[in-house]
């Protein structure tokens, strides 16, 4: 049986004198001439689960990358800083992050077909971290994967040790990934679009899976999301990213139930969800990043676009427990 | 019901699956499809939903005729679609259009835009050559693109660009039906929210049939009229929109709706399990496996799609009553 | 809708340019073996002006010689001028490399095209004897035939485009079999495409340029192959000026004059690299995946 996970938000009782987990501020990712992330500031707490959110092309899956170390010098030019617990993570050298990785930092992909090496068993991968970090002994190591994933939800661990990737369905490798991820106990959880290849009831399946193993182990998560609405559901703050820049993050409830942002705003009305109702589309696209517009990058698709929108990038400034960067906070 | 335009009589596809080795296991049956009844009237707007592996593309390719039915019978109007002359053939090539879930790859990758849409105004004749060009413009006018993008390529246009072509095409040969396979899965929302306000209105103004095939209750309840949910090749529940999201009387239909995000409601995993594998089907009701409130009675007897109230059918011994 | 308002149109002959030729323009290896294909074809066709000597001409007075202002790269043991051989040679090497491919290519295509679009019977019976040919390596089928078809230059070309059907077809008929499973090919079934139509405007456009260039690869392989032959003595008949002929020539001097060999050899050399880099060019520029600049 499912686990009910209680979704009450959970900001409120975290200490707001705690040290942040993560620290990114003004941090700029440069592919020669392309700025493709542009000043993002972010923290997260111990304990608490941060989405991502924005269209294809809005960098969010490029901060995801910055931030595990997979994308770096002398592929791209990094500026600002990206603090992990005392761990500045752009000075890091190879060698330390890839004791992060896997380690302090779990991740999860999209598509776990293409995540799991076809050529071992699951059992086998799962147990790769914790010969690799963990130096358990093989024995321990055998014990500790049935454990992982029977945690995970996998039925028969011991018997599915030995099995393939190829022979588990679709949610099943997602199972085994979140097992991976969590092998090593991990700080924090880095989760790019870990169901958008899934049916919902497996969704929500694995959704509240993630949910209840992170809160178990008091991590905290990062999800690269494009659902606003999942967002909403599984995330206690929101980072709304738009061609390189946060343009609003919050609590979720504040962020999604009332968005100041006209992106945000924007975003929201094309959201399907139950019962009709007229969508209201974003005109245009994401500009392309050769020619990103000066001041705020939206203000080509903005409704309330004025003069000042394209000659000055405005500041985020803090309104109603979140911060917004728009010159026209209604 | 006066005249419905597709009726699919106890449709039923199996695939053969033949044993390996050097004995040769026996061969087993794959039952995508298992006595589906359906009736399409003119101008519906019909969605059929169900997670993957629920025989809802295989129910498609049937309409279509790409796939003759192991059984049972799919009516074109009067007509069965496995016995169409030459004729009937091409006029059923006209009058039904489908939108593919591959929106580029059902184009050719040679061909400029101009060319595909072309294609089937000069194969069903249906104006002459000089006034094609005119025509091609309405069309691209229709689903809100310029006329600019006929020099060019497939390859060349975006994901959103790509798939209102995909819908000019279908519209080209002016149809009477439109089916549609998952025309907006992986658009970003705003690209999303343009294609299906695109397809509403479509259906709306000209009075197009259009069936669609989505996982995805959202989309469906956006789009069309009436929904029909799927489960491991069945229909389990079938009826107008409103009535599905209102009052689901199926426990699977219910707990799709559970599980689909929404701001205003917490994450909920309303079913445990996975759909399970086509083959060697349990006796008794398919979804008693996953069904959250099951009673000995659902592992004996199956359950066969019965009429409710107008226009509302279910497939459940127990159906969940109305709160 | 915004998105696309700054499209301009544009003409038939402008697209062409920008899908084919500036891809092919930008390959710059790919240009400078072009330059020296050109520089060869150049050569041949006008070797009867360019020649200093008669190729096949002997004098047994000048055999042996050093390059000299007579003899601008040698002389062989024969006293043939070297310069001469060379150019006729250049023209015999291309001819016999473009003629056997064209006529290996015509075949093999047939048979693919017949073979991937027929399917069942005919398919298998085809395939199984385009296995036979493949069974063989080119070199070893082209002497057999050349064992039965007897010496000479067209007896070469036929050998030569005999060991080049089984490639052709085998690979016609994967990509005509790859492109009959791509959802375009049933989209235009469901339109109610006559199949002749789609035969025509939907497989043959997909299938045609990765045949084409395998074509443009294969030449080189044609021109080396034949050179082989004519080395190993059963190919074109003596006194043809032909470079493998004439690098078998020289082998027996290759101490004492070793231009004699060396100078047909170099510039067998030179094309085959030259013809490899405009393949690698063209495939380049032909392969859709290449063109996500647009």
């Amino acid at each position: 049986m499912h686990s009910a996970v209680a979704l009450t938000p959970r900001v409120a009782d975290i200490p707001a004198i705690q040290e942040p987990l993560l620290n990114v501020s003004d941090l700029s990712l440069r592919r020669g001439k392309a700025v493709v992330l542009d000043g993002v500031s972010l923290a997260l707490r111990p304990g608490e689960t941060l989405g991502l959110i924005g269209e294809s092309g809005a960098g969010k899956s490029t901060l995801a990358l910055a931030l595990i170390g997979l994308l770096r010098a002398p592929e791209v030019q990094l500026d600002g800083s990206m603090r992990f617990r005392d761990t500045e993570l752009t000075q890091l050298r190879e060698a330390d992050y890839r004791r992060l990785r896997g380690n302090k930092i779990g991740l999860i992909f999209q598509d776990a077909t293409a995540a799991l090496n076809p050529c071992f068993t699951v059992g086998a991968q799962i147990a790769e971290p914790l010969k690799r970090h963990l130096r358990l002994s093989r024995w321990a190591r055998r014990e500790r994967a049935a454990e992982l994933m029977h945690s995970v939800g996998i039925p028969e661990p011991r018997m599915r040790l030995d099995a393939y990737p190829h022979e588990l369905s679709g949610g099943m490798q997602q199972r085994v990934m979140i097992a991976v991820a969590l092998a090593c106990n991990p700080e924090l959880l880095l989760a790019d679009e870990p169901t958008s290849a899934l049916d919902v009831t497996i969704q929500a399946q694995i959704m509240e899976l993630i949910l209840d193993r992170v809160r178990a182990l008091n991590s905290s998560a990062i999800f690269v999301l494009h659902d606003l609405a999942l967002g909403a559901q599984v995330c206690d703050r929101i980072a709304v990213m738009y061609a390189g820049q946060i343009v609003e993050e919050g609590p979720s409830e504040h962020v999604l139930a009332a968005p100041l942002h006209p992106y945000t705003q924007g975003l929201k009305s094309c959201v399907v969800e139950l019962g009709s109702r007229r969508l209201v589309p974003i005109p245009g696209q994401i500009p392309p990043l050769n020619a990103m517009p000066g001041g705020c990058r939206f203000a080509p698709r903005c409704p309330k676009a004025k003069t000042i929108c394209s000659e000055q990038r405005p500041q985020a400034e803090t309104r109603d427990g979140r911060q917004v960067a728009c010159w026209f906070i209604d | 019901m006066p005249n419905p335009i597709f009726s699919l009589l106890d449709v039923e596809r199996s695939y053969e699956l033949r044993g390996s080795g050097w004995f040769r296991a026996p061969s087993r049956q794959l039952k995508a499809l298992d006595g589906v009844r359906l009736e399409v009237q003119r101008g519906d707007t019909l969605a059929l939903v169900g997670e993957s592996g629920s025989g809802k593309s295989t129910l498609i390719r049937l309409m279509l005729g790409l796939e003759p039915a192991s059984d049972g019978r799919v009516l074109y109007g009067q007509r069965d679609l496995a016995q169409l002359d030459a004729e009937a053939k091409k006029r059923f090539a006209r009058e039904v259009a489908f939108i593919y879930q591959n929106a580029r790859g059902s184009m050719n990758p040679r061909m400029r835009i101009e060319d595909i849409l072309a294609e089937p105004i000069r194969l069903h004749q249906l104006c002459v050559e000089r006034e094609i060009p005119a025509r091609l413009e309405s069309l691209l006018l229709r689903v809100g693109l310029p006329a600019g993008l006929l020099q060019r390529f497939p390859s060349e246009l975006s994901g959103g660009q790509i798939r209102r072509i995909a819908i000019a095409r279908a519209l080209a040969s002016e149809p009477e039906v439109i089916m549609a396979d998952e025309s907006v899965a992986g658009l970003d929302v705003s690209v999303q929210a343009q294609v299906l306000n695109l397809l509403r209105d479509l259906c709306r103004e000209s009075g197009i049939t259009l069936v669609f095939i989505t996982h995805d209750l959202g989309v469906a309840s956006y789009l069309c009229e009436k929904i029909a949910v799927l489960y491991l090749g069945r229909i389990v529940e079938q009826g107008p929109t409103d009535a599905i999201l209102n009052t689901p009387r199926h426990p699977y239909t219910r707990a799709l709706l559970q599980a689909f995000p929404r701001f205003d409601m917490p994450l909920k995993a309303s079913l445990s399990g996975e759909i399970p594998s086509p083959v060697n089907l349990p006796k008794g009701c398919r979804f008693a496996g996953r069904c959250p409130q099951v009673q000995a009675a659902c592992r004996e007897t199956d359950p066969a799609l019965t009429a409710l109230d107008a226009g509302r059918q279910v497939a459940c011994l127990f159906p969940v009553a109305i709160a | 809708m915004t998105e696309a308002l700054n499209v301009t149109a544009l003409t038939r002959e402008s697209q062409w340019r920008r899908r084919l030729l500036q891809p092919m323009l930008r390959q710059r290896s790919a240009m400078v073996g072009l330059a020296i294909i050109a520089i060869y074809i150049f050569a041949a066709v006008f070797a009867p002006w360019l020649a200093t000597h008669d190729p096949t001409a002997q004098d047994l007075m000048a055999s042996l010689q050093g390059p000299s202002a007579a003899h601008w790269l040698g002389t062989d043991s024969y006293g043939q001028d070297l310069y001469s051989r060379l150019l006729y040679g250049a023209q015999l090497a291309l001819i016999i490399g473009f003629a056997s491919v064209a006529l290996g290519l015509a075949v093999g295509v047939a048979i693919g095209l017949a073979a991937g679009l027929m399917g069942g019977r005919t398919e298998w019976v085809l395939m199984r004897i385009v296995d036979g040919l493949l069974a063989f390596p080119e070199l070893i089928l082209a002497m057999a035939f050349m064992a039965v078809l007897g010496l000479g230059t067209e007896n070469v070309v036929y050998a030569l485009a005999l060991s080049f059907v089984g490639p052709f077809a085998r690979m016609t008929r994967g990509d005509v079999l790859q492109v009959k499973s791509q959802p375009y090919i049933e989209a235009a079934r469901m339109m109610g495409v006559p199949t002749a139509a789609i035969i025509w405007r939907h497989v043959l456009p997909n299938v045609v340029s990765p045949i084409l260039v395998q074509a443009g690869m294969r030449i080189s392989i044609a021109i080396l192959l034949e050179s082989g032959l004519s080395f190993l003595g059963i190919g074109v008949v003596p006194p043809t000026p032909d470079w493998g002929l004439m690098i078998a020539e020289g082998r027996g001097f290759i101490t004492m004059a070793p231009w004699i060999s060396g100078v047909p050899g170099v510039a067998l050399a030179i094309l085959l690299v030259a013809l490899n880099l405009l393949g690698d060019g063209l495939r380049d520029a032909f392969d859709p995946t290449t063109q996500k600049d647009a």
